[in-house]
């Protein structure tokens, strides 16, 4: 167990991190994801399929789950494991903030296991619910 | 045909392909694409969005979420809701609504500018939620590899409604 490991403690905060996607985000995302599907840009479409209007990509939700465990990992650090479940949809303009604590620390190893919760919009609805798993820096 | 009916279809589609393993190129990684991703994604740090940079890494969720490799694909291939046909294991023709469910990902190894990119990835499940005609869920689990070995494991979850 190295130094910086044992400053980590059960319950400690992860630092929020956040993103607000707007059409323009997800237009980029989907392009160089090659991702068409048209509940992500074509609002009547959407509503077709019983949501309020495009919704953030599930990979772009994960890329907050992973830069969130990155960050808390720090310089020197690596992100083992990310996964995240999707609660509810999450809309263009909502502003998607990453939040969570420490869950548990490996001695042995040195892994960190993280509780993440990302909610969205200003009523701060839980869209996602995930953990990473990372080895401190 | 009627909604129930639909889902049945694809339920016994999904059922027959379990534990079937496909194997599909994902291309070269270029760090130039990886960089327009982590840009696309948000992300600030140099040494995901600067290619030139010596420090350069590929965005660790890139990869995972390229649902096509370049050339990309032609128009015959998407379904009519813009999704490829294959992507959702027997929902292929069918008037289905499909959702991402969630992810884990487990990195085994990094992924670097220049890999050959190997996608392998089965069905692995098919379960009946919810309350009267419900939805499907099924659990895909990918494998990620180059020349140097597996590089990434992923289990997906797709929503069929």
């Amino acid at each position: 167990m190295t130094g910086l490991v044992r400053e980590v403690v059960v319950g400690q905060a992860v630092l929020p991190v956040e993103l607000t996607p707007d059409a323009i985000t997800l237009l980029r995302f989907g392009a160089v994801t090659r991702n068409a599907h048209r509940i992500h840009y074509d609002t009547e479409f959407a509503r077709s399929e019983g949501l309020d209007g495009p919704v953030v990509m599930a990979q772009l939700h994960g890329c907050l789950f992973h830069r969130a465990a990155a960050e808390f990992a720090g310089e020197g650090g690596r992100v083992r494991e990310v996964a995240w479940r999707n609660r509810a949809p999450a809309y263009v303009g909502d502003r998607l903030v990453v939040t969570g604590t420490v869950q548990s620390v490996d001695v042995s190893s040195g892994a960190v296991t993280l509780d993440l919760v990302e909610r969205c919009g200003a009523g701060g609805v839980v869209c996602c619910r995930g953990r990473a798993v990372v080895i401190p820096g | 045909m009627v909604g129930n009916a639909v889902l049945e279809l694809a339920e016994e589609r999904a059922l027959a392909s379990v534990g079937r393993w496909e194997r599909r190129s994902l291309g070269v990684v270029r760090a130039e694409d990886a960089a327009e991703f982590a840009r696309a994604a948000g992300e600030h740090a140099q040494q995901l969005v600067d290619p030139a940079r010596d420090d350069f890494v590929v965005h660790p969720m890139y990869v995972v979420s390229l649902l096509r490799g370049a050339p990309g694909a032609d128009a015959s291939e998407f379904r009519p809701d813009g999704m490829y046909r294959d992507e959702v294991p027997g929902t292929d023709g069918l008037d289905v609504r499909l959702m991402a469910g969630g992810q884990d990902v487990r990195w085994v190894g990094e992924v670097r500018a220049g890999d050959l990119i190997d996608l392998r990835r089965a069905l692995t499940a098919v379960e009946r939620k919810g309350v009267g005609e419900g939805f499907l869920l099924l659990t895909v689990e990918k494998v990620y590899g180059s020349a140097r070995g597996t590089l990434v494991e992923v289990t997906e979850r797709f929503i069929v409604r």
